[in-house]
C-alpha cells in the first residue's frame, strides 16, 4: 500500500507535470532548432514569438468568451488557436521581409543575425506589453480535471491523490500530433526536402533549383505555428504572463542545445531532460520518501536539492555540462 | 579591425551560429536570354571577369563544346580553370564577353535560371547533402522538375550500379568515389542538355579515377556533352575531342587532345616533358 501510494505520489507530482513541461519545452526548441538548422542563427525572439502568438489567440479567446462560443469541456482557446497561429506567421514573415532579409541578401554571417534577433526581442516583448500588459491574464475555461485528486481517491482507496489537469492533457496529445506531422512533413514532402537541403547545402541547394526565399518562408510559417502552440500551451497549464515566456528562452535554448542544435529529435528529447531535471530537482521528496522508508529514517527536511526559485540554474548548469563534455549535444547535431 | 560590417568579427561559437553549408554571393543578373543562333553548342566568349569587385581573373578566355563532345580544361595551379567553369556557369561577375547555349544568349541569365535552361554543374567542393540519403539526392537533382523522374533515376542507377545498392545510406557516408558518383548521379537528373564537370577526380585514388574517367565517357556516349575541369592533364586530355590550356587566366593552347599531347610546346610546361 506504502509503494502504492509512493508511486501515485510520484506519477502526481513529478512525472505528469514533467511530461507537460517536457512536451512544452519540446516543442518551443524544435522552433529555435529549426531556425539553427536552416537559417543558421539562434533566434533569441523565440520566447517572444511565443508570447505574441500567445497574446493573440488569448484575445481571440476573450473574443470567442464574450459571444458565448465554447468548446464544452475542452478549452476556447483551442477554437482561437489558428487565429493566434495566423497572426504568428504574418508576424514574422512580415519581420523577415523588413529585417532579417536585408542581412541574408548581404550573406551577413550569423552572428550579426543573432544580435538583430536580440533586437527583434525587445521590440516583440514591448508590442506585447503594450497591447496586453505585463499582468498575469487567465484564459481558461472548461473542464479543468480529466481525472481530479479527490475522485482518483474516492475510486481507489489510496491516501494519495492523482490528479490530470486537462491542459495536460491536451499538451501531451497536442505535442504529439504536431511532432509527427513535422516529422512527416521533413522526411516526406517535397517541400520538406527541400528545407533539409537547403540546411545541408546552401549553394547545392541554389544549383538543383530550389528557391532559398521559399524555404525560408516555409521556415518561418512552421516555426511560427510551433511557437504559438507551445506558447499558448504553457499559458493554459501554468498563466499567461509576457515576461515568463521571455524566461522560457532559457530552458528552451538548453533543450535545444542538450539534444543537439539543428537535429529536430534532440530537441524533443533535450526538452524532457531538461524538464525532468528542473521537477526532480525542485521537488520536495519528502513526501515520497515517507512512504518508502521506514520510520524510524523519516527525513526531518523536505529533501529539496534546489529551491524553485533556482529552477533556471538547473537547466544553465545542464547546459554547461552538455557544452563542456559533449558540445554537439546528446544527439549529433550540427554545432560541431 | 574589418571592413566588413556583416562579417563573423571572429565568432566561432557554434552554439549560437551555424555557418556550414552557408550560400555564397552569386552575382545578381537582370535574368533575361535572348536568341544568338550559330555557332558551337555551349560557348563562353572571350569572357573578362572576376569575383565582385575584385580584379580580373580572366581575361579574353574562350571555351566551347559541341554537342556529343567532350572539351578539357587543363592548366597549372592558379590558371584560372574552375573560375573559367564558373564563369560559365554565371556564378562570376562576367565584365564583357558571353555565354551562348544551343543558340541563345544567357549571359544574364542566373545560375538557377541555367540549370532550367539544361545545364547540369558539378561543384568541385561540397557537391552532394552529405546529410540527406543518396536516393534523396537524386531527388533533389531533380526539384525542378515537375514530371515523373523514375526513369531518370533508373538511368542513374544503371550508370552508376553501386548508388542503387547504397541509396537508403546517408551520402556524406560514401567513399570519396562514390560520392563523385553521386554528384554526377544529382546534377544528370535534371536530363541537362550539357554537363559541366570541375575537377571530378580530384582526391580519390587512381584506381577510382580511372573508373570515373570510364563513366565520364559512357555519359558521352549517351549524346550529352561534357565541359570538364582536370588536373590529371594527361589523362583527362587522351579522352577529350577537344583541349584548352589556360595559362593566367587566359587561352595558351586549344586543338584537340591527341594535338594537345603531341604538341611540344604543351608536354614540356605541362605534361612533364
Amino acid at each position: 500500500m506504502d509503494l502504492l501510494n509512493a508511486i501515485v505520489a510520484f506519477l502526481n507530482y513529478v512525472f505528469v507535470p514533467g511530461v507537460a513541461y517536457g512536451s512544452q519545452l519540446a516543442l518551443g526548441a524544435l522552433g529555435v532548432t529549426l531556425v539553427y538548422g536552416i537559417l543558421r542563427f539562434s533566434n533569441f525572439a523565440h520566447g517572444d514569438t511565443m508570447a505574441l502568438g500567445a497574446m493573440a489567440t488569448v484575445l481571440v479567446t476573450w473574443l470567442f468568451q464574450s459571444w458565448g462560443i465554447s468548446l464544452g469541456p475542452l478549452p476556447t482557446a483551442l477554437l482561437a488557436l489558428p487565429f493566434g497561429i495566423a497572426f504568428a506567421i504574418l508576424l514574422l514573415l512580415f519581420t523577415d521581409r523588413t529585417v532579417y532579409r536585408f542581412y541574408r541578401e548581404k550573406k551577413a554571417k550569423p552572428v550579426i543575425l543573432v544580435i538583430v534577433s536580440l533586437g527583434i526581442t525587445f521590440i516583440y516583448n514591448g508590442v506585447t506589453r503594450f497591447i496586453i500588459g505585463a499582468d498575469d491574464q487567465n484564459f481558461f475555461d472548461g473542464q479543468r480535471f480529466i481525472i481530479s485528486a479527490r475522485e482518483f481517491k474516492k475510486a481507489t482507496g489510496l491516501d494519495e491523490g492523482l490528479s490530470f489537469k486537462t491542459t495536460q492533457g491536451i499538451t501531451i496529445i497536442t505535442a504529439i500530433i504536431v511532432v509527427a506531422l513535422l516529422f512527416w512533413f521533413l522526411n516526406r514532402t517535397r517541400a520538406g526536402k527541400s528545407m533539409r537541403a537547403y540546411s545541408d547545402n546552401e549553394d547545392l541547394a541554389l544549383l538543383s533549383g530550389i528557391n532559398p526565399e521559399r524555404v525560408v518562408m516555409i521556415t518561418w510559417m512552421i516555426v511560427a505555428t510551433l511557437a504559438t502552440i507551445a506558447g499558448v500551451l504553457y499559458g493554459l497549464d501554468k498563466s499567461f504572463k509576457p515576461f515568463t515566456y521571455f524566461q522560457l528562452l532559457l530552458p528552451i535554448f538548453a533543450a535545444a542545445i542538450v539534444g543537439g542544435l539543428g537535429n529536430p529529435i534532440g530537441a524533443i528529447a533535450g526538452g524532457f531532460v531538461i524538464a525532468f531535471s528542473e521537477v526532480t530537482i525542485t521537488y520536495a521528496w519528502k513526501k515520497i520518501l515517507v512512504y518508502l522508508m521506514p520510520d524510524s529514517l523519516e527525513p526531518s527536511g523536505l529533501v529539496q536539492l534546489m529551491s524553485t526559485d533556482y529552477k533556471f540554474a538547473v537547466s544553465f548548469v545542464i547546459l554547461l555540462i552538455v557544452l563542456l563534455i559533449k558540445p554537439t549535444g546528446l544527439f549529433k547535431g550540427q554545432s560541431t | 579591425m574589418s571592413s566588413d560590417p556583416y562579417d563573423d568579427r571572429g565568432n566561432k561559437d557554434a552554439s549560437i551560429t551555424n555557418p556550414k553549408g552557408m550560400g555564397s554571393q552569386i552575382p545578381k543578373s537582370s535574368g533575361t536570354s535572348f536568341s544568338a543562333p550559330g555557332g558551337p553548342f555551349l560557348i563562353g566568349d572571350t569572357m573578362t571577369g572576376g569575383y565582385g569587385k575584385g580584379p580580373d581573373i580572366l581575361h579574353d578566355c574562350t571555351i566551347a563544346v559541341e554537342q556529343g563532345e567532350i572539351a578539357v580544361i587543363v592548366g597549372p595551379n592558379g590558371a584560372g580553370k574552375s573560375t573559367a567553369m564558373k564563369a560559365v556557369f554565371g556564378m562570376l561577375d562576367v565584365r564583357s564577353g558571353s555565354v551562348r547555349l544551343d543558340g541563345e544568349d544567357i549571359t544574364n541569365l542566373s545560375p538557377q535560371d541555367r540549370v532550367a535552361k539544361g545545364m547540369g554543374f558539378v561543384p568541385q567542393t561540397s557537391n552532394i547533402f552529405t546529410s540527406m540519403t543518396v536516393e534523396e539526392n537524386l531527388e533533389m537533382g531533380a526539384f525542378i522538375r515537375r514530371d515523373d523522374f523514375s526513369d531518370t533515376m533508373a538511368q542513374v542507377y544503371d550508370l552508376f550500379p553501386i548508388l542503387k545498392e547504397k541509396r537508403r545510406q546517408a551520402a556524406g557516408e560514401l567513399s570519396g568515389g562514390q560520392r563523385q558518383q553521386v554528384a554526377v548521379g544529382r546534377a544528370l537528373m535534371t536530363q541537362p542538355k550539357v554537363l559541366m564537370l570541375d575537377e571530378p577526380t580530384a582526391g580519390v585514388s587512381p584506381i577510382v579515377m580511372d573508373e570515373l574517367f570510364d563513366r565520364i565517357i559512357e555519359v558521352a556516349r549517351t549524346g550529352i556533352p561534357i565541359l570538364m575541369v582536370e588536373q590529371n592533364a594527361r589523362q583527362a586530355l587522351e579522352i577529350a575531342d577537344k583541349g584548352y590550356v589556360l595559362v593566367q587566366g587566359a587561352n595558351a593552347y586549344t586543338g584537340t587532345g591527341k594535338e594537345l599531347l603531341a604538341d611540344p610546346e604543351v608536354r614540356k610546361s605541362f605534361l612533364g616533358g
